[in-house]
């Protein structure tokens, strides 16, 4: 192809990138509003500036700027550190254009190319193969098999073959192991296999079992505050001594200050600062709300190649006919063997892993002695090479290949040195190679034979061989990887494997790591199933064998749908679409971009005890979250309630609306520094559940105690220091001010825990010294002049002694309180 | 000179936050038999619900002294009462903490 038509293509065809996400400050900021809770504020600054009520509406307004600057500010943060992680890394290809070959850009690249691979080269493009010499890819990313796949130009016959099948494609993405080839891009960026996967991820992530959570819990408050602040307009106007405006923002006021305006940015903030804790443990959270559903994952379903295991072929053992240790075998497979020495050695992967042992065990001097003389080199015809090497004028032709392939060269073999018929001792090889297949081991046979020296050597001296012996091949467990998986049963996380591989390779490797098999399913067996069976054996399957990226997504949909929070860890092409699809994506810094840019969580180490730290961090959290809305839910609802209830019987307002806006405004600065609090152990043993019912029942219990104490306050002011006209308002306003912020602060350190606060639990240090520090603030508050602003007055001095014992009453009533419904009630 | 009316609302308002406080307690006390039958606890028996309803006595226990004290208007009867209270209070959660507390 010309130049020139390349360039015209290339406007055709656009640019060989594939879709991403791209990183925006305008979305992350429209984020932070995206909260029904705003809508409450926003409609209350309004109405407060359509009643010229400016002090009300800055009140409200720098509630709501609060929260956005420090939601805007993290989650902002959070989200420069990833785009800093990805990295644009420009890949070269080797293009024929003119009739010239010469290196172009990848992203330059359209269909037509004609394109030259070599050993270490990754496809640039999605190309059909028109010349091939010994080519072999990984195509682990797209089918999770750690072996290399042979590729030739030959022509299929097949109809609607899978991508597996097409063994005359190169895939973009995958990686030349051996040999080299030739192809014709035929499809280019989003059209290409990788593209497609990468496309289908360009879409809206689906909600986290935490957002989901979130939205019940803001849509329950929603309908709450509009009935609570109807009913308080409508009972002011028809029995309340107020005039309809007063009534009006007063109900405003008490819908205020019924919404937990801050939960977004203490969300935000709790989710950020536990990014910034787990990137200290090489964990980085692309997606800071999945942090939740990490911790509260109760399934994790992991690939297992670059997982449980290394990813990476060794050679495990090299065994001999005789069953003792013969140096041959191994000096032999040094010898025929096309690993390239650079840098590293370099290769196919099998003939690397050869040299990886024998120099970890110090014997690859061994092929020293030894001169290569000729080489018949490896086809897939034979599936065997061989070489002729000399040593001391002896010549001696080696072979290695396919069992199968070797099996039939040979006629005799070597056992202990002596030398018999092949038929005499084939049982009991075949039982052994048998044996070890089954176990899941990739085996290669070695065989020898004695030769004369002539000029060249071919396919027809490979005969009348004698087998020496069986290198056997695997891809090897991680040595943490049994640790890793007991810590994460303990965690009550239960771990799922999901594998393209065979179930002979995945059954091997759980033995090693020792983890209990309940059922073995292949993918086959999945497809004949309806989906109300898949949803049945995903509970009680451990390893899913031979399965595709659909029956991936398959069964973590099955999960999710029988109420599980599901995680997925993958890092190849194949794994993408779970990985999105899972409530938890969890990657590794190695992966392949597309699997990156689908997860939610990248591991920057290859760890799986790193998930462990993540998830901790995760269910401490969840646990200052939930914290916090059952702060806002109780002691604010009881709060508002008995407002509501007094400005029916009061001659005057209970709180100014000005008043309530200010002490709402405190309390949420008071809570800022909740997301730093300590959290119980037990609290992070195992997965918690959003649950909007148990938040439900708690408001329920414990929000009329903190009306109880308002009552008891306003009984105090009317009856013991006589603020019952509507002189002394400011008095009562006063006196419940202080009552109702000091027991709605101080309330934290009690529902913060279900142990005895302080005694079993010892709270976080700021956030004490910042609890204390607004509870003084609003202590002295009037006697200062932002008080008298304020519309607040100089308390009596036996009040303050009152205050005291009263506050003390209600934290150990609640702590009481607590012991029925945890104890007791068993929640 | 306490207005009647006032006081006798007031009244009402904190009686029937406490009334509805209790019930909430029995409706939380009968919900949770399908979690201790989960946990494989016996169901409680009847002479048990004196003794898991010891926070309720408590809190009407304390509504009742509430209403008396704050009729007399004594600021001195209201503080020892509470202290009285506050060491029962403290007695019950010693009594009640698990071996981990």
């Amino acid at each position: 192809m010309s130049e020139l038509e390349a360039q015209q293509r290339l406007k055709t065809y656009g640019p060989n990138e594939l879709p991403t996400h791209a990183f925006s400050t305008t979305q992350v900021l429209l984020r932070q509003f995206k909260n029904p809770i705003f809508a409450i504020l926003i409609a209350a600054a309004v109405v407060a500036g359509v009643f010229a009520e400016p002090k009300q509406t800055i009140i409200i307004l720098s509630m709501i700027a609060l929260s956005v600057v420090l939601g805007f500010y993290n989650e902002y943060k959070a989200e420069k550190i990833v785009e800093n992680l990805r990295q644009n890394v420009s890949i070269k290809a080797l293009v024929t254009r003119d009739g010239k070959a010469s290196q172009v850009d990848s992203r330059l690249l359209v269909p037509g190319d004609l394109v030259t691979v070599y050993v270490g080269d990754i496809a640039p493009a999605d190309m059909r193969i028109v010349k091939s010499k010994d080519l072999q890819t990984d195509e682990a990313t797209f089918t999770g098999e750690s072996f290399p796949v042979e590729k030739t130009s030959d022509m299929l016959e097949l109809e609607q073959p899978t991508s597996q099948q097409l063994t005359n494609y190169l895939f973009m993405g995958t990686v030349v192991v051996h040999g080299s080839g030739q192809g014709v891009v035929v499809s280019t960026g989003k059209n290409t296999e990788l593209g497609a996967i990468s496309r289908s991820l360009v879409r809206p992530h689906p909600e986290t079992e935490f957002q989901r959570g979130i939205k019940k819990y803001g849509t329950m408050l929603v309908t709450l505050t509009l009935a609570l602040a109807i009913s308080i307009f409508a009972l002011n106007a028809i029995i309340g001594t107020n005039t309809l405006t007063d009534s009006l923002l007063f109900s405003l006021a008490v819908a205020v200050g019924l919404v937990p305006e801050l939960m977004p940015a203490i969300v935000t903030v709790s989710l950020a600062q536990g990014a910034r804790r787990m990137a200290k443990v090489k964990v980085i959270v692309k997606r800071l709300v999945s942090i939740e559903d990490f911790g509260n994952m109760n399934v994790f379903c992991t690939d297992k190649t670059g997982t449980l295991t290394e990813g990476k072929i060794i050679l495990r053992d090299v065994y001999s006919l005789g069953g003792e240790k013969d140096q041959r075998v191994l000096t032999y497979s040094l010898l025929c063997n096309n690993a390239v020495f650079g840098e590293n050695v370099v290769g196919n992967p099998m003939d690397v892993a050869i040299w990886d042992y024998a120099v970890k065990n110090e014997e690859q001097e061994s092929s020293k002695p030894y001169m290569k003389v000729d080489e018949v080199p490896f086809d897939y015809q034979r599936r065997m090479m061989s070489v002729v090497v000399s040593k001391d004028s002896e010549y001696t032709l080696i072979a290695k290949g396919a069992p199968e392939s070797v099996f039939a060269k040979c006629t005799h073999a070597d056992v202990s040195g002596r030398i018999e018929p092949l038929s005499a001792v084939r049982k009991a090889v075949d039982d052994k190679f048998y044996k070890l297949s089954e176990l899941g081991y990739r085996i290669l046979a070695v065989a020898s034979k004695g030769v004369s020296a002539k000029a060249a050597y071919s396919v027809e001296d490979e005969n009348e061989l004698t087998l020496l012996g069986f290198l056997i091949f695997t891809d090897p467990p991680k040595k943490d990887a049994h640790e890793a998986v007991t810590k994460l049963n303990e965690m009550g996380v239960t771990v799922k494997i999901l594998t393209g591989d065979n179930e002979l390779v995945a059954k091997t490797i759980c033995d090693d790591l020792k983890i209990p098999v309940k059922r073995l399913l292949v993918g086959s067996d999945l497809n004949q199933m309806s989906w109300t069976e898949v949803k049945k054996v995903v509970e009680e399957t451990t390893i899913f064998a031979r399965i595709t990226p659909e029956q991936k997504l398959d069964i973590i949909k099955a999960l999710k749908e029988n109420g599980h929070v599901v995680g997925f860890g993958g890092d190849g092409v194949n794994d993408a679409p779970a990985l999105y699809e899972a409530d938890v994506g969890i990657s590794v810094d190695t992966a392949v971009d597309v699997a990156k840019e689908a997860a939610d969580i990248v591991l920057l180490e290859k760890d799986l005890l790193v998930l462990a730290d993540g998830i901790n961090e995760g269910r401490k959290i969840f646990g200052n979250t939930i914290k916090y809305i059952l702060m806002g839910t109780s002691s604010n609802f009881g709060n508002m309630f008995s407002a509501a209830a007094a400005s029916v019987f009061l001659p005057f307002l209970p709180m100014l609306p000005m008043q309530i806006l200010f002490m709402n405004l405190l309390y949420d600065i008071s809570n800022m520094t909740l997301p730093t609090d300590n959290v119980d152990e037990e609290l992070v043993k195992k997965p918690a559940r959003w649950d909007i019912g148990f938040v439900r029942k708690y408001t329920l219990f414990f929000g009329p105690f903190s009306s109880l104490y308002d009552f008891l306050t306003y009984g105090i002011m009317l009856f013991i220091f006589g603020a019952s006209i509507p002189a002394k308002a400011a008095l009562f306003q006063t006196g419940w001010f202080v009552e109702s912020f000091c027991t709605e602060v101080f309330v934290i350190f009690v529902i913060r825990t279900r142990r005895i606060p302080f005694w079993s639990s010892r709270p976080g240090k700021w956030l004490t010294l910042l609890t204390v520090s607004c509870v003084a603030f609003g202590t002295i508050l009037p006697f200062t002049p932002l008080g008298g602003f304020l519309g607040f007055t100089a308390l009596p001095p036996e009040y303050w002694a009152l205050l005291l014992l009263m506050v003390a009453t209600y934290l150990l009533l609640v702590d009481a309180g607590k012991v029925f419904f945890y104890k007791i009630c068993k929640f | 000179m306490i207005d009647p009316e006032l006081f006798l609302k007031w009244a009402v308002s904190i009686s029937g936050g406490s009334v509805f406080l209790a019930l909430v307690s029995i409706y939380l006390y009968s919900d949770a038999k399908p979690r201790r039958d989960k946990m494989g606890q016996m169901v409680r028996r009847v002479w048990s619900l004196p003794r898991d309803f010891i926070f309720v006595w408590i809190l009407l226990g304390l509504l009742f002294f509430y209403i008396i004290t704050v009729e007399v208007g004594s600021a001195p009867i209201f503080a020892a009462g509470n202290v009285i209270v506050e060491t029962l209070l403290i007695l019950y959660l010693l009594k009640n903490r698990t071996k981990t507390e």
